[in-house]
């Protein structure tokens, strides 16, 4: 009885194993710890290219040290980014204050420190927004196909087809906010904006890898099984195409960054009373005012410019692990 | 009425590069000497209106229209004291009754005599309601101005008068004006562009609006427009010309410019002679005055003290109750360093205000605001006393007026001397903010500034502080200073009206409904060609004393 139990697992496990990378999770524990050696999870797969990789590890750490600056700020300076006096304006940087003052004599050191926190929340918050709702939506309607794929697909390329650029500056004039909207909110504004054009792109991307997934072997065998249309989702479908989403999503996070130092550039992204490395860039960016103070321009658009690439050079390792097609 | 288009000021800047829609010129060869004549090119912006006298209130046609036309009037290109032009004199024995003498055989560039009745109909023309016309509320002081317009609750009428009751030919040379009240400055008054002649053809123009004539209207002026297009307006010397104020060269050319940088690295390229405006960012570090400069070290640019002053305006009572102890409005108004301000953000091309009257004009006397000058203890001790302001202080200005600057420095003081939170808050567009200051729906305090419209004193107070006036964005009234007003309106000699509207000036500082900070000047540069050139307190060239090389 035992015996006959065993060979029917080690058959069935044998289907999945030929074809499904991700099946690990559906064999019994005992198992998994046994076939370790020989076959591995793609993640695991993925973190062992990765780390061989010194461009993974310069891009990690770049994006890990932006986090913890935008976490907390205070660690690395104790001057408050809203304190100016007129009397320092413009001074170039000293010892004082390492990178300067801006027109208003401000600290731009602590200026740009402070001013992590608003790209980097806007930056992962958008992606995580865009990638939730196109992820989900895309799933629904790859994996669904039908009327439901023709809507969704139809309602996509209404949003893909206004330019984020115009879409946002237009929610944002309609959405107006006081001096008393808290500092989330007013963030959230933006992440709101920037998700609600920002997903059509990942749903594209998540509905055609569901397509491509769904009648691979694996999928057909555990339909076979009995598997129920969630689990045959959440199980096989959707971890085998996840890749795609989660490389342009790391990339993407980048471009929200700089899309977002774009509208507080244009005056329309976060207010004044957010320290924001858009807003200062934007003060800093006349003519004039680059050829007499150009420490006041090249010290936020340099942090600007670190953090975008920090997130988009992992997104190109991560792509480079993950996708097989590449290796 | 006029404040929409009398408060420009600095909103001006944005303006001029909003206004223009057509493309920009290019002129590769700079501007060529043809012929024997002499000729310069000035910086010019695609005028709002038809370039009719009566329609132009905005500086890109009032720029053409200053070299075209003559007045009775003509303002003094160094200090804007009045002249007589076309008027051979202008006489009162009661500020009511006047009597006009114009000179006889002064021509208009057609040819023909300006006559009593080019004068009288074209300001006829001009105050009819009907005929729509943005300056027809200048010739509200005289008499029968009402029976032109239509009644306050309706927009559109006919009124059966097309005639001011006030206003009286007596033969080809004479003519006189009768006013409603005592108006001491008529004569300053008679200066502005609105009350320039119209010759017979333009009363013969039967097109809408008289849009055939303003296309190249004929005025009396020095220069007479010969091409006018979207990129260039052409001047060239009138040869008719009668009066005193000739042109010093034959032909001035307005090129359109919709980028201030355009025309300005134009000038320092020699491509353009005259610009009238530097961009801000130029001036940071005197970066400009380092372009314009000749090998021989002579200067190319030069600044001229205008008759703009600039204010922030304190919400009424009613807006704003935490703004009710005049206590609070003078330490805010002390708390705010206006040199630091001047010479960092402006770098001077600004100067602090010490009254609510611009120095350009007749009338002014320094130091009228005393809680204007800088004192940081006083303010905090001022501040303590009477209990401070609850909450966070704004600041509003017009976003697309380049303000924040100074109205971010400007908080940064208010925060830094008086502990009182302040916030900078932007609006999208001049127009948005004037129309939250006239709903009354502004708190805190914001940016109202003021271009004179005649160069007198009373035209910085009576329409903006006196009860119910066009421009009281404060809703101040005090009967003290409503009487000194009238008192000064009907004084006969100068000397009298001016002090009795400095008295006035002075009760401002008792009340603070507004702080007065900065004076404003023009900056301007021009090219190798030129020697030299003056401004006018008005931002406009005097083509009269272009002196080339």
């Amino acid at each position: 009885m035992s015996d006959y139990l065993g060979r029917k697992k080690a058959t069935r496990e044998a289907l999945l194993e030929a074809t499904d990378p991700t099946a690990g999770d559906i064999l019994e524990s005992g198992e998994t710890e046994q076939r370790k050696e020989s076959a591995r999870s793609l993640g695991a797969d993925a973190w062992d290219v990765m780390r061989r990789r010194p461009l993974f590890w310069v891009a990690a750490l770049l994006a890990l040290f932006f986090i913890i600056v935008a976490a907390a700020p205070q660690l690395f300076t104790s001057v408050d980014p809203r304190s100016c006096d007129l009397a320092y304006s413009r001074l170039k940087p000293s010892l004082k204050a390492i990178f300067g003052y801006d027109m208003q004599g401000c600290n731009i050191f602590a200026r740009t420190v402070y001013g992590a926190r608003a790209s980097i929340l806007v930056g992962m918050g958008t992606a995580l927004f865009a990638a939730l709702l196109g992820g989900v939506l895309g799933t629904i309607a790859g994996y669904l196909g039908g009327w439901v794929d023709a809507v969704l697909s139809r309602l996509a390329d209404i949003f893909f087809a206004i330019p984020l650029l115009l879409g946002a500056i237009v929610v944002m004039a309609v959405l107006p906010i006081t001096l008393d909207t808290p500092y989330l909110v007013v963030i959230f504004r933006i992440v709101l904006v920037l998700g609600i054009f920002g997903w059509p792109n990942i749903f594209r991307l998540m509905r055609a890898s569901v397509i491509q997934v769904k009648p691979a072997e694996f999928v057909q065998a555990a339909r076979a099984l009995g598997a129920n249309p969630l689990r045959l989702i959440s199980s096989h479908i959707v971890p085998n195409a996840l890749t795609p989403l989660i490389v342009v999503s790391t990339i993407d996070l980048g471009t929200y960054i700089a899309t977002e130092a774009t509208l507080s550039f244009l005056g329309v992204g976060l207010p004044r009373t957010i320290v924001s490395w858009g807003a200062d860039i934007s003060a800093a960016s006349a003519l004039g005012l680059i050829r007499n103070a150009p420490h006041m321009l090249l010290f936020p658009a340099a942090a600007l410019c670190l953090t975008v690439l920090a997130f988009i050079m992992l997104g190109e390792v991560v792509r480079d692990a993950l996708d097989p097609k590449l290796r | 009425m006029r404040t929409h288009t009398r408060v420009i000021t600095a909103g001006i800047a944005a303006a001029l590069m909003l206004l223009g829609t057509t493309a920009c010129s290019s002129n590769p060869g700079g501007s060529p000497t043809t012929g024997g004549l002499t000729s310069i090119t000035v910086r010019g912006c695609t005028p709002q209106h038809p370039l009719l006298p009566v329609s132009t209130n905005e500086v890109c046609g009032g720029n053409v229209l200053d070299a075209t036309e003559a007045k009775l009037v003509h303002y003094n290109s160094d200090d804007a004291s009045p002249e007589l032009d076309v008027a051979s004199s202008i006489d009162t024995t009661d500020a009511i009754h006047w009597t006009v003498k114009l000179q006889q055989g002064y021509m208009f560039q057609d040819g023909t005599e300006v006559k009593a009745h080019n004068f009288v109909d074209a300001w006829n023309w001009g105050a009819y309601a009907p005929n729509g016309q943005v300056n027809a509320s200048f010739f509200e002081p005289i008499e029968g101005f009402d029976d032109l317009q239509c009644p306050a609750d309706q927009a559109d009428c006919t009124p059966a008068v097309t005639e001011m009751s006030g206003l009286k030919v007596i033969d080809d040379y004479t003519f006189t004006i009768t006013t409603t009240d005592p108006t001491s400055n008529l004569k300053v008054r008679l200066g502005y562009t609105a009350f320039a002649p119209q010759p017979d053809a333009f009363f013969a123009d039967t097109s809408d609006g008289k849009a055939d004539f303003a296309k190249t209207p004929i005025a009396a002026g020095p220069y007479q427009i010969t091409e006018h297009t979207d990129t260039q307006m052409v001047l060239q010397k009138n040869a008719n010309y009668s009066g005193k104020f000739t042109g010093a060269v034959d032909q001035v050319t307005f090129k359109i410019y919709n980028d201030l940088s355009a025309a300005y690295n134009d000038v320092v390229a020699n491509n353009l002679d005259i610009t009238d405006v530097i961009p801000s960012d130029q001036l940071v570090g005197d970066a400009w005055k380092n372009d314009l400069v000749n090998s021989d070290g002579t200067p190319r640019w030069g600044t001229k003290a205008t008759g703009v002053i600039q204010v922030v305006s304190f919400a009424n009572a009613k807006q704003d109750p935490g703004l009710t102890d005049v206590r609070i409005r003078e330490a805010i108004s002390m708390a705010v360093d206006r040199a630091q301000i001047a010479s960092t953000i402006f770098n001077n091309a600004r100067t602090p205000a010490t009254g609510w009257v611009s120095p350009a004009v007749d009338g002014y006397k320094a130091d009228q605001c005393t809680n204007c000058v800088f004192d940081p203890t006083k303010a905090k001790e001022l501040y303590d006393a009477a209990g401070g302001y609850p909450g966070t202080l704004s600041l509003w200005v017009n976003g697309d007026g380049g303000h924040d600057p100074w109205a971010t420095a400007m908080c940064n003081q208010i925060t830094n001397n008086l502990g009182l939170p302040c916030v900078v808050q932007d609006t999208p567009d001049f127009a948005t903010l004037r129309d939250k200051i006239q709903k009354r729906e502004l708190t805190g305090m914001f940016r109202t500034g003021w271009q004179m419209d005649y160069p007198s004193i009373e035209n910085f107070l009576a329409p903006i502080y006196a009860t119910g006036a066009s421009s009281n964005d404060t809703d101040y009234s005090n009967p003290q200073f409503d009487s000194l007003l009238k008192q000064a309106a009907a004084a006969t000699d100068d000397a009298t009206a001016n002090s009795l509207y400095q008295q006035a000036e002075a009760l401002l500082n008792v009340d603070m409904p507004t702080m007065p900070t900065f004076y404003q000047a023009s900056q301007f540069g021009f090219s190798t060609k030129v020697k030299s050139v003056k401004m006018t307190p008005f931002s406009t060239f005097d083509f009269g004393s272009v002196v080339l090389n």
